[in-house]
């Protein structure tokens, strides 16, 4: 009987790795040759967060990186080689992110990175890509990826120092100098934190009560009690994963009467969806993108913001968050750059474009990259968002 | 206090000089100035316990399952976190499909219950044969096929259950409770009542008693024990989907929620004690007090550690669990 089971056993692990053998063969045997290009393709790997607390950010990220790829092979490519993004899911998890960009790099041997979705899986792969010496433009709001300058690592969303500032300039401007601030122990919410806590004696705002919770903690009435029995006369929540709507709806089930105001991380469907009633009033900066006539209709941001969001709104039937955004900046970015190389797109080369970057319009914003500025954008990128009747409108 | 930057000329630190005044008078309309800070300390230890009684009662939920499953077969079914997320994940579904949603809870109860014997009688059965390492085992790659499937059928997105009572939160002196929490106690509550009267009142859970016990000596008196280890699971799946249910309304929920919550679940039923349904309620709660007073007045980022914690302390000292038998074992 024994004996038998062990047969049996051993049959089915051979087939299991003779199929996963012969998938990864296959696998091998595809290009991916796009339409009006022929060539060896440009390969560029993608690091997402397709699941796990992320996942609603990576999702989008994932779309746009599929749809725009198509888009730029059918109109020829770079040069008449097509553009091959091969995407890997880091489930949120910084040792899958570094798994996945060792796989990318090693058995890929792809000439740049875009990724990750959150900021600790960016730095988390920042080694590997350091050994091998390729760029890397990161779709993570944290600080730490572009302060200070890494020659290899560039950023599309606006970061913590940029979005930071604005916030609480607006929160003073409110006439509000006492804030409890709540954030993750993630890499965004605690990079945020940080920078919250630096900037907040220049803008004239006291931190009455700092609380911190888990990434995937599902409870948050702990710590809002301590902000709500504190001196704060708002609350400042940094975190971009689906906690973002459990601390909205804590609040309102605590009865606590304070203003609330988020980063850049809830600038997506899902918070206002999550929180419902309670994500009404709450106000948080981002880019332009979520409301593009905040560019001024007569300008290329917004012409290059609503085609886009036209195109994703057909194929996948929801407009774009902010990350569907900057995944296409990061993507562009890559491929400009690319298309200003003469000659061999070496990832030296394409790191030396991508650093040349000027005046680029984007999703997200202008971007304008230099030697000591691989974030590229400015206060001027962003607006003040309030959540009002289900939807986002521009805070007064 | 950092000087400014050279184009804020010092105009920041004087409009907050301006403003300091002001909000002082402000501050003495504070609701909590005025009672004394005694009080104030109070409400807030009242509404860190109500947030440990409200997860602990979760944590008590998913133990339940463990329990159940380990009273009738000897072995831990590592996938008891997953019917927490079916529970959440399937009512959401339902009511997607326009339900109501007492219909689609009840709809999604049954349904992972189904899954729970379905799971049983096709894996675990005829794969592990009884014999509770490989059940572990079994239920370990379980666990991991049902949370992929839950992805591919749902996709990765958290979802957002209605809450069951529509209004805003109860006041019990200073704290605040949400209407669901209500709902959370009298479901568990409910649900440990209609256990204990199962057990003791019915035939059919007196048989499942019996063979908990003794298998062989159960079926010598004609209790159809593979049976009872089915329904065993069914009805461990059952209480998971409750908890997953009852909580989506508050944490929302996704395809990846049950394997956390296993792990909490489990830690509760060892520091309760296995195979008694009382205990691993009383450990569910005690844990979730300790996690809400940890992150209230020690840190929050120690929370999830105190599960674990918990659990090895309990394991070495006293591993029948703290209202465990003399170290009795059931298998």
């Amino acid at each position: 009987m024994r004996g038998r089971m062990l047969r049996l056993t051993m049959a089915v692990l051979t087939a299991a790795l003779a199929v996963s053998l012969a998938v990864s063969l296959a696998a091998c045997g595809d290009d991916g040759d796009g339409g009006g290009t022929s060539g060896e393709p440009i390969k560029i790997g993608a690091i997402v967060s397709l699941t796990g607390p992320y996942a609603g950010l990576g999702e989008p990220e994932k779309n746009t990186l599929e749809m725009e790829v198509k888009r730029i092979n059918d109109a020829g490519g770079v040069g008449g080689r097509p553009i091959e993004v091969i995407i890997e899911d880091d489930a949120t998890d910084d040792a899958k992110a570094v798994a996945a960009a060792s796989k990318l790099i090693e058995q890929d041997e792809v000439v740049a990175i875009i990724g990750a979705t959150g900021t600790g899986a960016t730095m988390a792969v920042r080694g590997d890509v350091q050994r091998a010496g390729i760029p890397q433009v990161s779709m993570a709001g944290g600080t730490i990826i572009a302060n200070p300058v890494d020659p290899l690592v560039f950023q599309t969303p606006w970061s913590n120092t940029i979005v930071v500032p604005f916030t609480l300039d607006f929160i003073t401007s409110q006439g509000i100098t006492k804030i409890g601030l709540i954030s993750d122990t993630g890499g965004f919410g605690a990079d945020g934190q940080a920078v919250i806590t630096g900037a907040a004696p220049e803008a004239g705002i006291d931190i009455a009560s700092e609380q911190t919770f888990n990434p995937g903690d599902t409870d948050m009435t702990t710590q809002l009690t301590k902000i709500k029995n504190s001196d704060a006369e708002a609350i400042v929540m940094w975190t971009a994963g689906s906690e973002a709507a459990i601390i909205a709806k804590n609040v309102k089930d605590l009865g606590i009467d304070l203003p609330l105001f988020g980063s850049h991380g809830i600038a997506r469907r899902e918070f206002i969806d999550g929180a419902g009633d309670a994500a009404e009033g709450v106000r948080f900066a981002a880019g332009k993108v979520l409301i593009p006539e905040a560019y001024g209709e007569d300008t290329e941001a917004f012409t290059v913001a609503t085609d886009f969001i036209d195109r994703y709104t057909e194929a996948f039937g929801d407009a774009p968050s902010t990350f569907a955004g900057h995944a296409y900046d990061a993507l562009y970015l890559i491929v400009e750059a690319a298309k200003r190389i003469d000659g061999d797109i070496t990832s030296e080369a394409l790191r030396d474009e991508i650093e040349a970057t000027s005046g680029f319009v984007g999703i997200g914003g202008t971007f304008t990259f230099s030697a000591e500025d691989h974030n590229g954008m400015t206060v001027n990128d962003l607006i003040m968002y309030e959540i009002s009747g289900g939807d986002w409108t521009q805070a007064q | 206090m950092t000087p400014g930057p050279v184009d804020w000329p010092g105009g920041r630190a004087a409009l907050r000089r301006r403003r300091r005044p002001w909000r002082n008078d402000q501050t003495t309309r504070r609701p909590g100035d005025g009672r004394g800070r005694g009080t104030h300390e109070l409400d807030e230890l009242l509404q860190f316990l109500i947030a440990g009684l409200k997860n602990g009662s979760i944590y008590a939920l998913v133990a339940l399952g463990f329990t159940i499953v380990f009273a009738a077969t000897g072995a831990i079914n590592f996938a008891q976190g997953e019917f927490f997320m079916l529970g959440g994940m399937l009512g959401v579904f339902f009511t997607e499909l326009g339900l109501p949603l007492a219909v689609a809870a009840l709809a999604a109860i049954a349904a992972t219950a189904a899954i729970g014997a379905v799971f049983e009688l096709l894996a675990v059965r005829p794969i592990a044969d009884g014999d509770p390492l490989r059940i572990i085992m079994v239920t370990i790659g379980g666990a991991v096929v049902l949370r992929q499937l839950a992805l591919h059928l749902f996709g990765p997105d958290e979802r957002a259950l209605a809450a069951f009572t529509q209004g805003s939160s109860l006041k019990l002196l200073g704290a605040a409770i949400e209407r669901q929490t209500v709902w959370i106690w009298a479901l568990t509550a409910l649900a440990v009542v209609a256990l204990a009267l199962l057990y003791r009142r019915t035939t059919f859970g007196r048989a499942m008693r019996a063979t908990s016990i003794r298998r062989d000596a159960a079926r010598l008196v004609g209790v159809n024990a593979s049976a009872m280890v089915t329904a065993s699971f069914a009805l461990a799946a059952a209480l998971g989907a409750v908890g997953g249910l009852v909580v989506a309304p508050l944490t929302q929920t996704a395809f990846g929620v049950g394997a956390g919550m296993g792990v909490k679940g489990f830690a509760a039923a060892i520091l309760g004690g296995l195979g008694n349904p009382v205990a691993a309620v009383g450990g569910g709660l005690i844990l979730g007090l300790l996690e809400s007073l940890t992150a209230g007045y020690v840190n929050p980022s120690y929370k999830d550690g105190v599960a674990v914690v918990v659990m090895l302390v309990v394991l070495f000292v006293r591993p029948q669990g703290l209202f465990g038998g003399s170290g009795r074992v059931k298998v």
